[in-house]
């Protein structure tokens, strides 16, 4: 039971082929990780799998039988159930009603009795009557794995998982990945996270450019081979020193800002952002990373504690607009809510701030015409791939030429503060190394950067200075060299007392 | 199981048995949906125009089964639209309001304020304009323009409410604006039954406005100033949505307000100008009535405007020439109406029915821009 298996599935947008005579196989008992950069395929044949797609020609076999996945309901059906990257769960609906939902003509009690058990085997409590627009992304993403495996799938695909887990989720998911893998059941596992496919997985497909370039085992695999399976050449990443620090240029004074739901919020939170330094805020997700990000962009307000711009004063109260005009540029954490509108037009996302400072004309004349071309221009600039016209919407480009959108367009002034939070979530390895080159050099032109991520890797890899944000505030400091050990127990210090 | 599983189409009626099954699945061509990724602007026309033509199509028969022989129905239709100027020009005394209707509907969608409170508008706008001539405010050149302004400023008053609600509240313009309505009309009542009954016919409407308080004549036809007052509107109000920095800015909002918020668009002084726009539009839809149409206030010269900006709004797709287009559209049908009406004993409410299934065809048709079919033959 559970296994699957798809031969020489071939699949085309237009023109372009997003798979090319691919051959999967996911057997009952094994955690299979299907590796790949942005843009490889593994979510498009995931897609096929799960019905959402049809593919052009190809096989595709369930428990040894030909079948036709012409639809979800028919994928849930054959007990292949998947978990999307991002949420599909109805924010306006409860908890309990999003379960109900996925499971029709069951006794809501049976399902909530289930999701209680499976839960708890997860390692959490969920929160029956609580709206699931009103969970924090790890909490929804939870309740969406919750969802699938309560519905009675034997096939479980994970679309990037962890993605938006912090260290210690995503190794307890992975417990239970394993957990799932040994009652019987199939688990794929989409990622381009190396050290998860190989410390996790028991078979290792990798996918590039449309194709399957190998189907291996982890013991036979080294993080380099893999990595050059992947994109085809070799990508090092290494931490790069700041030049020159120089004086602060905004700090925050015992801020305070009350969670929403269950997070903790800033309790006191106390730091200072210093021209040309990369400052890391290290930390378990829901200790404060979200409300940080938004007092400094100036979308939340403390209740208490002050904001200070260096030359400006109390910039507490100031708006998101004032804030930029000072020279803050931000990249957030949710791209498709903060930085993005996905559904307009490339041209139109990135024109955002020049049509706010006239760049396309007084209030009565904009010229879309100067507004495509410094598009296009910066498009090139910025390496951003993937844009066919100006004018098609944000949300076709992948993780990665998103991102890079949004920094084309965040670092087309001289920033003198940067704010990016989880920068380089869903992004691959090299798009990940591609936005990271670009926070250095914002450093490196004298802004101030801070970076807010809950990937240890990441901050590692990034900051002159660390800080360790837990429950509300710094709890520690510390400078580039740092010792990940004393900085993980910062992390966790305190934390449940 | 040896045979192979097959898909469940949301249509199939699979029969149970052996050699009935067998010869089924071997006809049975399943449809799998699957979301587009882009739509063209061809794709976008092909599809829009398809679902006016069906709904043609549909409308035509129903009318032929009532009883309109097929070749008298196209014989109407001309007459009443395209033969004579005068036709033409009734067509177009109808088709101005239903413009400056449709608009003011439109703005406050564009936004994704539902203003389910036109009429409510139009009646303060005409109460104020009303007013202003009632009392003989300012000098005889200057009002005209002092209606058009006083019913700007009746409409903005109306709707100020409701957009403060939800601003502050969160409270559902729906309900707010829907509310209003009534309120208006009540007031409304209570003017033309107390102190602006007609002195001279003791009717519950306003004494006839002097001739300097009505829109003059445009000379061709009974056409008045109306017209061009609608299409002068239509056409800024395009400039405004296509060609200015604040049309860029709506669009923006329309997609996503939390991103145009962080980027230091000021979003609530942006959707409080669309919002007010829109009641001051919607207060001169009832002026234009009043002062190019009835010559008076009247109790019930805005009844079904409201239903009429949201089917014009919708149609257009909240386009300001898109507006004109569809309010002519249903100008002519509303006159085709009535004399189908008079002519055949066509009753008032297949006009209606029409104008539903317009409405559902084009609703419908987005289905078909987010998805594509793909018909294969089950397995």
């Amino acid at each position: 039971m559970g296994s699957m298996r798809m031969r020489g599935i071939d699949k085309s947008f237009g023109g372009f082929k997003a798979l090319d005579k691919v051959d999967f196989e996911a057997r009952p008992g094994e955690v299979h990780a299907l590796l790949g950069e942005n843009g490889a395929g593994k979510s498009t044949l995931m897609s096929v799998a799960c019905g959402l797609y049809a593919p052009d020609s190809g096989e595709i076999e369930v428990d040894g039988r030909p079948v036709q996945i012409d639809g979800a309901r028919r994928a849930v059906e054959l007990g292949i159930g998947i978990v999307h990257q991002h949420s599909r769960l109805v924010e306006a609906f409860t908890v309990r009603d999003n379960l109900a939902l996925f499971n029709p003509g069951r006794p809501v009690d049976d399902v909530m009795r289930d999701a209680q058990a499976a839960a708890r085997d997860l390692g959490f409590e969920i929160a029956p009557g609580r709206l699931a627009g009103q969970l924090g992304v790890a909490d929804q993403q939870r309740l969406e794995i919750l969802k699938v495996i309560v519905s009675g799938a034997r096939l479980v695909i994970l679309d990037e998982p962890t993605a938006i887990l912090s260290d210690a989720e995503g190794a307890m998911l992975m417990e239970l990945v394993r957990r799932l893998a040994q009652s019987g059941r199939a688990v794929v596992l989409v990622t381009h996270k190396l050290h998860e496919a190989l410390a996790h997985s028991d078979r290792i497909t990798v996918m590039r450019g449309g194709k399957r370039v190998a189907e291996a085992l982890p013991q036979d695999m080294t993080p380099q081979t893999l990595t050059h399976l992947i994109v085809g050449a070799n990508v090092a990443e290494a931490f790069i020193p700041s030049g020159a620090v120089g004086a602060p240029v905004l700090w925050l004074e015992n801020v305070f800002v009350p969670g929403e739901g269950r997070q903790r919020g800033l309790a006191g939170a106390s730091l200072s952002l210093k021209a040309g330094e990369i400052y890391g805020v290290a930390g378990v997700s829901g200790n404060g990373q979200a409300e940080l990000a938004a007092v400094i962009c100036g979308i939340g307000t403390p209740t208490q504690g002050r904001i200070m711009m260096a030359d400006r004063g109390d910039i507490t109260h100031q708006g998101p607009a004032d804030r930029r005009r000072q020279g803050l540029a931000a990249i957030p954490a949710d791209r498709y809510r903060h930085a993005l509108a996905g559904s307009a037009s490339v041209a139109d996302n990135f024109a955002v701030p020049g049509a706010l400072a006239g760049a396309y004309g007084p209030w009565a004349w904009f010229n879309r015409g100067i507004m495509r071309r410094q598009t296009r221009d910066a498009i090139a600039r910025n390496d951003v791939q993937g844009v066919r016209s100006t004018g098609q919407p944000a949300s076709l480009l992948s993780g990665g030429n998103a991102q890079k959108l949004v920094i084309a367009r965040e670092f087309q002034g001289k920033p003198r503060v940067v704010l990016a939070h989880s920068p380089s979530r869903g992004l691959d390895v090299r798009a990940a190394a591609a936005v990271h080159d670009r926070l250095r050099q914002a450093r490196d032109a004298g802004a101030a950067v801070i970076v807010i991520s809950e990937d240890l890797d990441e901050i590692l890899l990034l900051s002159d200075r660390i800080g360790v944000l837990n429950a509300g505030r710094i709890a520690a400091e510390f400078d580039a060299p740092a010792d990940r050990a004393a900085i993980g127990a910062a992390m966790v210090h305190h934390e449940h007392a | 199981m040896s045979t192979p599983e097959t898909a469940t189409g949301a249509f199939a009626i699979v029969p149970r048995t052996g050699r009935a099954r067998a010869a089924w699945q071997s006809l049975r061509i399943v449809p799998l949906l699957e979301p587009r990724q882009t739509v063209s602007r061809a794709m976008r026309a092909t599809v829009y125009l398809s679902a006016l033509f069906l709904a043609g199509v549909l409308s035509v028969a129903l009318l032929v089964w009532a009883g309109v022989p097929a070749g008298d129905l196209w014989r109407e239709l001309s007459s009443v639209a395209f033969n004579s100027p005068r036709a033409l020009a009734s067509v177009l005394a109808q088709t101005a309001p239903l413009v400056v209707a449709g608009l003011a509907t439109s703005i406050a969608f564009r936004v994704g304020f539902w203003n389910i409170g036109i009429e409510g508008q139009m009646i303060l706008g005409a109460v104020l304009a009303t007013a202003v001539a009632v009392y003989d405010i300012g000098p005889e050149p200057l009002r005209l323009p002092l209606m058009a302004l006083a019913a700007c400023l009746g409409g903005m008053a109306w709707i100020a409410g409701p957009g403060w609600l939800k601003a502050r509240l969160s409270m559902s313009e729906v309900i707010t604006t829907l509310l209003l309505n009534y309120v208006a009309f009540n007031l409304l009542l209570h003017l033309l039954y107390g102190p602006w009954q007609d002195p001279a016919s003791r009717f519950p409407h306003s004494e006839q406005f002097a001739a300097a308080e009505r829109l003059p004549r445009l000379g061709w036809q009974n056409l008045t100033w109306s017209v061009p007052l609608a299409a002068g509107l239509a056409l800024a109000l395009w400039w405004v949505m296509s060609k200015s920095r604040l049309g860029y800015l709506l669009d923006l909002l329309r997609h996503n307000r939390h991103m145009a918020h962080a980027l230091g668009v000021p979003v609530a002084g942006i959707s409080i100008a669309a919002v007010l726009g829109s009641g001051a539009v919607g207060g001169l839809a009832g002026f234009t009535i009043v002062a190019g149409i009835e010559s008076r206030l009247t109790q019930d010269f805005f009844v079904g405007y409201l239903f009429s900006g949201i089917l014009i709004a919708f149609l257009a797709r909240n386009n300001p020439v898109g507006v004109v287009v569809a309010a002519f559209f249903l100008a002519t049908l509303m006159m085709l109406g009535q004399s189908l009406q008079v002519f055949f004993g066509i009753p008032f409410a297949l006009i209606r029915l029409i104008q539903a299934i317009f409405i559902i065809s084009v609703a419908g048709s987005e289905f078909f821009l987010g998805y594509r079919m793909h018909w294969r033959r089950a397995a």
